[in-house]
């Protein structure tokens, strides 16, 4: 039987049994089919994700679809700050390296950089990415970078890098703020920062050879551009504001000032004017102290001026009337000092309006004896001291009103004349416009309509409230008696008349605090508001540590002048043509 | 159990004989028609032609129209860039620093209080004053660093006896210290200040700081 198969081993060998090779033929297959299976488990279990992103990523190009920032502008629209669109010129020193110097002269030459440290980039060892010129206007950029192509310059290339630009520069910087590098730094473009980004969008397309491949994916999400920023300032007067302030404390050697101008009934400020100030496009050149707004972050005792409001609050109480006869000595002896006025006088008889116009501390605490007590202080927190203004300026200051607990007679002696408190400008604009509506006080407001600062308030003129002070009464009547004080015969502030119309005012003149105590200078002031029977604007200058010598009247009364006459001329404002206040200020 | 199976058997050959009589099957003569092809293949080709060179066309006239559109967005944005950049430089020359400094070196100057001119009555409201002048528009150049720039050497000369030291606070002053409104400056001047708010200071510290003030401005006399 040597034909049974199952016996023996086939004859022809290894290769004769068809179910063997089948069998090795299966086994490699199974093994090959398992190594495809792992690789897609690999592939699809452990990580697909990544690996479908780099799969599409071959020959898709995704692109941001910058949002356009929006702009800030004045009351007008004339824009404070815009976004223009702009490019970076990047080099790549690996391509830059061996024509450094030709391509560095060139540079330096179309876009004004520095020759040396550009040089240096271009030059720079391992390295792939140098900036060489940021925030470049997009059309100087692609000149410069069609030039260089031209000239055969290879590694140079331009990346999206929008410009913020301030037409205006230091106008109104101090409010406005400024952009860093990539996130906003300072002022309304920080605060209002949610509101001006807007939100960038991304389009993501085939190409093939630098074109979009027509049917290929295509995905686009538009970007959502920033909403304007309107703002109550009025450019062009919050220029000859920061001007005449510059000139004011410049020329009476002072170390900085505040002036602030305020539609008297709206509360919008037209003109928060800030000095030493910045140029919006250079921050980093200015000190950082100056980068802020003094106006609302440095509080100070507000002096004289704050005689208006005793005076008011006194009225309003009944308690006196602008005729009250007083009597005044040369120095009055309290509990703890001897309070004394800034001229010499033996026993004088003066009406409160006297009082007022000649700015006779002494007067005045005299006539704030009548208050009952925690009267002054009521008064004082209605007119908005110890409060923040909540304008939407960043770090405002709420200023210092003592607590009830600290009033003792003494606080109350010298808060009366303006001692022993402390105020932001904008408080006390707003205090002093609070007598120029009638008794009515308004909240300020910076921003026009509405809007969410950073840490989530609502600001704008949307939200401004109105209270009532002092009766209406009384506010004309404080309103005759600040009449007095530029007069040029009653009054100690001549230089603060403005030719044609009726003026009240009041003038301040406080010691400033140093460390422990009052350090030799002054705080000077002047607030008021015109024409005085029908008020358009409240003004308010501060000059603090003038070395001339001056005073409120002399060194904040003349710029006082010239902004109110200013800002009347510009809107418009005609003269009410009637008989200025005849108060008595003696008897 | 055999007597239907019986009559089915002779009933089905009848029946069957009489079917198979009456359908005797004949193979049928292959009829071969001849269509005419060529307008089959024609149309065929035709439309297959038709379709590879449409698509063709059309592939190509979007990709025409990819290059025409990335041309032309290239296009707008450098416009777009260019409009902007000649609004900031309009915006530069809108400038209100820029257009005051122009109009000064044109010799216009700030005006005096405005008039009024009613229609109604004819009358003229407010004060005829003079122009005001030109504001000083330049801002200060940086203080220099106090290396340049020391401090001034001060000797205070102290007024011999019996001489009257003058009216050093206020209203004497005034006129010669560069305080230029001088009836309004005795308002709250510096000095006088200093003695009337200062009396919350202590008496020798007003003193002191009187003196101090007083001191640079003899020096500078």
């Amino acid at each position: 039987m040597p034909r049974s198969r199952p016996q023996g081993r086939p004859v022809g060998g290894l290769r004769g049994s068809p179910q063997l090779r089948l069998r090795i033929g299966f086994v490699v297959i199974a093994m090959v089919l398992s190594v495809f299976a792992g690789r897609l488990v690999q592939l699809q279990g452990v990580d697909p994700r990544a690996y479908a992103e780099m799969a599409a990523a071959e020959g898709t190009v995704e692109v941001v679809l910058p949002a356009a920032r929006g702009d800030i502008v004045d009351r007008n629209g004339e824009p404070l700050a815009e976004s223009v669109e702009g490019l970076m010129v990047v080099a790549d020193p690996f391509m830059t390296v061996d024509r450094a110097p030709e391509i560095a002269r060139f540079l330096a030459r179309r876009l004004g950089v520095d020759y040396v440290e550009t040089l240096t980039k271009l030059r720079e060892d391992g390295s792939r990415f140098e900036y060489i010129a940021r925030r470049v206007p997009a059309t100087l950029a692609t000149d410069v970078l069609a030039a260089a192509a031209e000239r055969g310059f290879e590694g140079l290339d331009t990346r999206r890098d929008p410009v913020r630009a301030y037409p205006a520069g230091e106008v109104a910087a101090n409010l406005v703020g400024f952009l860093g590098t990539d996130e906003a730094l300072g002022g309304f473009e920080r605060t209002f920062d949610d509101l001006l980004a807007g939100s960038d969008g991304s389009a993501r397309y085939e190409v093939g050879g630098g074109n979009r491949i027509p049917l290929g994916d295509n995905t686009v999400q538009d970007p959502v551009d920033g909403a304007d920023l309107h703002t109550t300032i009025d450019r062009d007067l919050q220029f000859f504001t920061q001007t005449v302030l510059r000139q004011t404390v410049v020329s009476s050697g002072g170390e900085s000032g505040v002036a602030v101008v305020m539609d008297r009934r709206t509360g919008e400020l037209l003109a928060l004017a800030d000095y030493p100030t910045f140029d919006a496009n250079t921050p980093l050149e200015a000190p950082d102290e100056d980068l802020g707004s003094r106006a609302m972050q440095a509080p100070y005792e507000p002096g004289s001026v704050q005689k208006v409001l005793t005076m008011a609050a006194l009225i309003d109480a009944g308690l006196v009337t602008p005729r009250t006869r007083l009597t005044v000595p040369g120095t009055l002896f309290r509990q703890d000092r001897p309070i004394g006025d800034w001229f010499d006088h033996g026993r004088i008889r003066l009406t409160l309006a006297g009082v007022l116009a000649k700015s006779s501390n002494i007067g005045t605490v005299l006539a704030a004896d009548r208050f009952r007590s925690g009267e002054l202080r009521r008064y004082l927190r209605a007119f908005g001291l110890g409060e923040r203004t909540g304008v939407g300026v960043r770090g405002e200051s709420q200023g210092i009103l003592p607590a009830g607990s600290m009033w003792t007679e003494q606080t109350e002696d010298r808060i009366a004349f303006g001692q022993a408190l402390a105020v932001n400008a904008l408080q006390m604009t707003a205090a002093v416009n609070t007598i120029a509506n009638g008794g009515v006080r308004i909240t300020p407001s910076l921003v026009q309509g509405a809007a969410t600062t950073d840490d989530g308030a609502e600001v704008g003129t949307e939200t401004a409230v109105t209270s009532r002070v002092i009766s209406e009464r009384a506010a004309h009547q404080t309103m005759l008696m600040m009449e007095r004080v530029v007069d040029p015969e009653a009054g100690v502030a001549p230089a603060a008349q403005v030719p044609g119309y009726r003026v009240a005012g009041k003038t301040g003149t406080a010691q400033r605090a140093g460390d422990g105590g009052y350090d030799g200078t002054f705080t000077v002031s002047f607030a008021g508001f015109a024409p005085a029977d029908d008020p358009r604007f409240t003004v308010y200058v501060v000059v603090q540590a003038p070395t001339n010598g001056g005073g409120g009247g002399s060194v904040a009364g003349p710029a006082f002048a010239k902004i109110m006459s200013y800002a009347l001329r510009r809107y418009g404002v005609p003269p009410t043509d009637t008989r200025p206040s005849r108060l008595p200020v003696e008897w | 159990m055999s007597s239907p199976a019986v009559q089915v058997r002779s009933r089905v050959p009848r029946l069957a004989g009489a079917a198979v009589e009456r359908a005797r099957l004949t193979v049928v003569p292959r009829a071969r028609v001849q269509a005419p092809k060529v307008p089959f293949v024609i149309l065929v080709s035709l439309v297959m032609l038709g379709g590879v060179i449409g698509l063709l066309l059309f592939n190509t006239s979007m990709q025409q129209a990819s290059f025409a559109a990335t041309a032309l967005e290239g296009q707008a944005t450098n416009l777009a860039a260019r409009q902007q950049t000649l609004e900031m430089e309009l915006e530069r020359l809108r400038d209100p620093q820029r257009v005051a400094e122009r109009a000064q070196r044109m010799g216009m100057v700030q005006p005096g209080a405005p008039l009024f001119l009613q229609l109604g009555d004819g009358e003229v409201l407010g004060e005829p004053t003079a122009a005001a002048g030109q504001l000083a528009l330049q801002p200060v150049p940086p203080a220099m660093p106090e290396v340049l720039d020391p401090a001034p050497e001060v000797t205070i000369v102290q007024p011999p006896e019996g001489e009257l030291p003058g009216d050093r606070d206020g209203r004497g002053d005034g006129a010669g210290e560069g305080t230029r409104n001088s009836s309004g400056d005795t308002g709250d001047n510096a000095a006088s200040g200093t003695r009337g708010q200062g009396r919350n200071g202590s008496q020798e510290q007003s003193q002191q700081s009187q003196q101090s003030q007083d001191g640079p401005r003899s020096a500078r006399r």
